[in-house]
């Protein structure tokens, strides 16, 4: 058998970076998938999701957490959801596909897409910079997901928590936006090294 | 002596000192000072040079409607030319100069246009310069430009850092006078998300400018300890020193911040910060500018609104003269008087236009009924005024109101008309105002503090209910509701000097007569013959006075003259602040491959390709010429083997129980049929006919598959298909997600591509040519289980493949491909050998799907299956695309083997002239092919395929180039396709 390996890289090498009231720091232990609902086979799918991770599907631009996996699913769309979860290992799909069996289609999304989270309580001041939503709690209150654009990149944005949102945009642009974040913090912040 | 216009009164900080400079020359100012109340503190009058005739102009107004004190700020690469000194927040260490002079400020060379001024009327240059024809463009238009412009770049890259923001809020309020501060209590209180903007440093609008008291305290008291109130609000955001400069759909504004204006440069932040507002409702409490009466020499150092010297005496502490004329046709002018003898400031008159006097003046003060001011003297500042009577008084500082008017010009950014309104002689918002907005106080009309203050609160209590809150109850404040009469009186008629109007822009009341005179009679017309209005002040003080003037022209009232309408922005805004952070680099996104580091470090130069970097090529030690690299790479990969990075090409994962279906619709070749693990070259077609794209498709399983498109339609083929699949066949069963940022892909093409990838597969996989054929595709593991997805297709016409890892494997996979390949020989190839290798085989790419061809163009034609239907089949039926004389893709050698082609020259007959009516095609693609040894190319030409062998000339006229070439198919290595098949 072969000695080749291959080494695997996220796509800001793990970054890290403490401002004041704002934490940035890329997700390299969750996987992304997609999951489409065939045509009239909402119920079932809605089903199989029950059975497997014991939540309701979402609404769209809503989530629903599981315990299982710590999973979250994101109502994108009509037809089509993502689900955010603890997966460290290659072929996210297979194991959503395996949780799930033939309920919906399913595509590994998780190297599309650079994964950071937002964390502190100067969150929504740097975020005003560059997103065009109203993130305040009664407009976009925890658990709410919604597609938007943020300095000419696509981005979706999921709210964790009150002082928590976690962004997901294309992985090959990921420097773009890591600096049109790390410019937002700033301008609106101090920054702090650690 | 420093300060010694400075009185003790006043709300600034006078125990702290700043030092700035003028022209140089140091001076003292206090924090809450602007540059112009610091320099009347200083005595400084004179401070700049009008426009046009170069007048000697001191301080106007104390607002952002200032037409005179424009300054330049700071200097070297942060010199910010055309600031008006009345809204310059000092700080210590400013810089301010002032401009539009040549030598001094005080003897400026230019001032001699003054002299010239009979010559220099509105519209000279219409009439003037006429003649010789040619001095025109050489020696007047250099000359008037040479001498026209207010301050000056400094040509030097803008260091200063701007930013863009997005506000929501349920109710903006723009203004904080005491309407806005009054709006925003009542709606702060019932807890709606509110927004208070207001332009000036400190909030309070005139209640800082004037004596008024609130609830029975100073109403810049009552205003400091209300916005104190609503700091502590969490549902409330202040914003100082932010203008709303305009109205834009759906209750969004526009909003300049200017957050470091006021600091010295190198706070690292932005100095200013350009948000977008979306506002549920918003209440207009812009207050009202007043507007000055015009008369003979009304435009000297030291004449001033009469509102402004209130809020220099009452807010800045600063007197502006010692002997001071007030000159009205309002009872407000009287209120300077008041504020004045509280200072103990000698009135030397106060001059009404009107016959009876409104208020018994300060004791000792001389009143002039039914006077009118007829001429004033003092080169740079004012000595004296002369009245009609010929009386003439002595003064060192003139006030002048002539009425205010409502600032309404943000109810007409989405086409709102103002009406007049004789009570005030003013325009105040007429019906047609934006959705949502609400205008209160001063800006309505409204010219008196309570009404103004009680508008303020009522609608902000009517919009609480309108959002679901419920208003809160409050005692409304208690205040003077002061008399506010006023009796229109624009212009001093007996006057035989002239009389501005326009102060930025020198226009006299003249010059409004002459246009008339001359047939200008839309006030739009007006405007842009006189100039009027124009500038960084858009005539806040100018318009409505010089209207009055032209109404008297017309015999119409100022009602049906009508006015011009306003456009955002209100004041102005950098364009450094619309540009934002949006500079060099950063002016868009950079999209990088997953070999970019790899390709890097190997010295590879990038192009872009859209938002992507791509390896162009990779230059080797020793190479001097970009194509000496390519000619390497496409001759190592012809002979050996190559690498190259196809990771940018669009990736589509369809799925579904319709998707094959799906696929026969979007392409036109059939796809139903195509067996699970293979894949297959489609030709997509626009609604017109028009080829869209083309790329290859993979079934990996009986309801999946993978469509491959070109990088640079990857977005809008997804779009495209989205289309279909929403609107115009909903009920299928299909879904697609872009994969493209998911796999990291690489094409490794070559006689020993399998031999390499032979390395890297996993054994369980056996890639030979038996099981895994020409158009093959498969999942796969490589490097001991990673998974991969193998396509054997080739767009050099080499045995080749196109190998797909997960994105986070792609610099893994680059770097062991490279090392497993040193045995073979591997080289890397970037874009310029991929096109060269594609035009060698034939390949239609970008530039033959170019949005004008059809498939029979490209010599697919017989493709596009008449068995079903799809998107662009019926329409390329035409007749028009299906002539005999039509198009066709071909190839070309030029005749002369030396000759290099060049793409866009026009194919010619020989013999005929390089004219339109001759043309027969173009050259789309050209390169130098190191396998032939010389230049080939790919074309489109009327009856290609009749003409094999044929000669024409390949013309273009950019590069002066005109080259013999002979038609040969475009399959110019291996037209058997022989090579990737093995």
């Amino acid at each position: 058998m072969s000695e080749l390996s291959l080494k695997a890289v996220s796509p800001l090498n793990g970054y890290h970076r403490d401002f004041i009231g704002i934490s940035l720091t890329e997700i390299t232990n969750k996987a992304l998938v997609s999951i489409a609902t065939p045509v009239g086979g909402e119920v079932k799918l809605a089903s199989a999701i029950k059975k497997s991770f014991n939540i309701k599907m979402p609404e769209v631009g809503f989530s629903a957490n599981s315990e299982n996996e710590d999973a979250v699913f994101l109502g994108m769309q009509p037809d089509l959801m993502f689900v955010y979860f603890d997966h460290s290992a290659d072929s996210a799909d297979t194991f959503i596909s395996q949780q799930l069996k033939n309920c919906g289609y399913y595509s590994d999304q998780t190297d599309s897409w650079v994964m950071v989270s937002l964390t502190g309580p100067m969150v929504r001041c740097a975020l005003e910079r560059i997103c065009s939503l109203d993130l305040h709690p009664e407009a976009f209150p925890s658990g709410k997901v919604s597609r938007t654009v943020m300095e000419h990149l696509g981005v979706i944005i999921y709210r964790a928590t009150p002082d928590k949102f976690i962004l997901f945009s294309a992985r090959s642009s990921a420097r773009s936006f890591l600096h049109a974040l790390e410019i937002s913090i700033i301008n609106a912040t101090e920054q702090v090294e650690k | 002596m420093t300060q010694a216009f400075r009185v003790s009164s006043g709300l600034v900080d006078q125990s702290r000192t700043l030092d700035f400079t003028f022209n140089g020359k140091k001076y003292e100012g206090h924090p809450g000072d602007t540059l112009a109340s610091a320099l009347l503190a200083n005595g400084q009058k004179l401070i700049g040079r009008s426009f046009k005739y170069h007048r000697p102009r001191g301080i106007f107004s104390a607002g952002s409607e200032e037409p005179n004190a424009l300054v330049q700020l700071r200097n070297g690469q942060f010199l910010e030319p055309n600031t008006r000194a009345t809204i310059t927040e000092l700080f210590g260490g400013l810089e301010a100069t002032s401009q539009n002079h040549r030598g001094s400020l005080k003897y400026d060379m230019m001032a001699v246009t003054d002299l010239l001024s009979p010559f220099l009327t509105a519209g000279f240059y219409y009439k003037t310069f006429m003649w010789p024809k040619a001095f025109w463009e050489k020696i007047y238009e250099p000359v008037i430009r040479s001498s026209a412009g207010l301050g000056s770049l400094s040509k030097l890259p803008d260091p200063d850092q701007y930013d863009k923001g997005f506000l929501h809020c349920d109710v903006l309020i723009v203004g904080s006078g005491p309407s806005g501060i009054s709006a925003a209590l009542a709606a702060g209180r019932a807890g709606a998300r509110v927004i208070m903007a207001e332009e000036d440093f400190v909030f309070g609008g005139r209640l800082n400018a004037e004596t008024y008291e609130v609830d029975g305290k100073p109403g810049c008291q009552w205003a400091s300890e209300t916005v104190a109130e609503l700091a502590s609000m969490d549902n409330v955001r202040l914003m100082p020193r932010t203008t709303i400069y305009g109205s834009f759909d759906h209750g969004i504004y526009g909003a300049l911040e200017r957050a470091g204006d006021h600091l010295e440069s190198g706070s690292g932040k932005p100095r200013q910060i350009l948000w977008r507002i979306y506002s549920k409702h918003a209440i207009l409490a812009a207050g009202a500018t007043e507007r000055p009466i015009a008369f003979g020499n009304n435009d000297r150092p030291g004449i001033m609104l009469a509102g402004a010297l209130r809020a220099y005496v009452n807010r800045w502490g600063v007197v502006p003269g010692r002997r001071i004329a007030i000159f009205t046709n309002n009872d407000d002018g009287w209120r300077s008087a008041f504020d004045l003898a509280n200072c103990g400031i000698e009135i030397s008159a106060i001059i009404d236009s009107r016959e009876i006097a409104p208020l018994a003046a300060p004791g000792g003060t001389a009143v002039i009924m039914g006077g009118r001011i007829v001429d004033t003297s003092g080169r740079r500042a004012i000595k004296s005024v002369t009245l009609a009577n010929g009386e003439k008084i002595h003064t060192d500082c003139l006030a002048v109101s002539g009425g205010w008017n409502p600032n309404v010009h943000l109810t007409c950014h989405q086409r709102g008309r103002p009406i007049w309104n004789d009570d005030i002689s003013a325009f105040i918002p007429g019906e047609n105002i934006p959705l949502q907005m609400s205008v209160v106080g001063a800006a309505c009309g409204a010219m008196t503090l309570q009404t103004a203050m009680h508008e303020g609160i009522e609608a902000a209590n009517n919009i609480a209910g309108q959002l679901g809150r419920k208003p809160k109850q409050f005692a409304k404040p208690r205040c003077e509701d002061e008399s506010f009469n006023i009796a229109p009186f624009w212009h001093v008629a007996e006057s035989r000097t002239r009389a501005w109007l326009d102060l930025q822009n020198d226009v006299t009341s003249k010059d409004i007569k002459l246009a008339w005179q001359e047939g200008f009679r839309s006030v739009e017309h007006l405007k842009r013959y006189t100039t009027l209005g124009m500038g960084t002040d858009q005539g806040k003080i100018a318009n409505v006075p010089a209207l009055a003037v032209m109404a008297e022209c017309t015999g119409k009232s100022i009602s049906e003259t009508g006015t011009t309408i306003f456009r955002p922005p209100y004041t102005p805004v950098p364009i450094g602040a619309f540009a934002g952070r949006s500079r060099g680099k950063e002016f868009r996104p950079t999209r990088y491959s997953p070999s970019h580091q790899w390709a890097s470090e190997q010295g590879a130069v990038f192009v872009e390709a859209g938002q992507w970097k791509r390896a162009q090529w990779f230059p080797q030690e020793g190479e001097t010429h970009w194509r000496q690299s390519v000619n390497r790479e496409v001759v190592q990969t012809r002979s050996s083997v190559g690498v190259c990075d196809v990771t940018t090409l669009g990736k589509i994962d369809i799925q579904g129980r319709d998707a094959a279906a799906f696929l026969n619709k979007v392409y036109v070749n059939g796809f139903a049929k195509l067996a699970i693990g293979k894949t297959r070259y489609g030709l997509m077609l626009r609604e017109d006919g028009i080829a869209m794209d083309d790329g290859t498709t993979a079934r990996l399983a009986e309801h999946h598959y993978v469509m491959t498109t070109t990088t640079a339609n990857a977005v809008s083929v997804f779009r495209h298909m989205e289309f279909c699949r929403q609107c115009l066949w909903p009920d299928m069963d299909v879904h697609m997600i872009s994969v493209t940022e998911q796999w990291a892909q690489y094409a490794v093409a070559g006689p020993n591509a399998r031999k390499l990838l032979q390395k890297v597969v996993d054994a369980d996989f056996d890639i030979s040519n038996d099981p895994f054929p020409f158009m093959a595709c498969g999942e796969i593991t490589v490097c001991n289980g990673k998974p991969a997805r193998l396509f054997r297709i080739s767009f050099s016409g080499e045995l080749a493949y196109e190998i797909a890892v997960p994105t986070r494997y792609g610099d893994a996979l680059v770097r062991i491909l490279m090392q497993e390949g040193e045995e073979f020989d591997v080289v890397a190839y970037g874009t310029e050998a991929l096109g060269v290798m594609r035009i060698e085989k034939g390949h239609a790419a970008g530039n033959e799907l170019n949005g004008q061809t059809s498939a029979r163009d490209l010599g697919m034609g017989r493709m596009v299956s008449k068995k079903k239907d799809c998107i662009g089949n019926i329409l390329s039926e035409r007749e028009a695309m299906n002539r005999d004389d039509g198009l066709t893709m071909v190839g070309f050698f030029p005749v002369e083997r030396s000759e290099s082609l060049t793409a866009g020259a026009h194919f010619i007959e020989i013999g005929m002239q390089p004219a339109t009516e001759n043309d027969q095609g173009w050259m789309s693609s050209v390169a130098y092919s190191p396998t032939l040894g010389h230049s080939i190319g790919i074309g489109f030409i009327k009856r290609g395929h009749a003409r094999m062998g044929e000669r024409v000339r390949a013309v273009d006229l950019v590069h002066s180039n005109d080259i013999e070439v002979e038609i040969v198919s475009p399959h110019f290595v291996d037209p058997q396709g022989e090579r990737l098949r093995v």
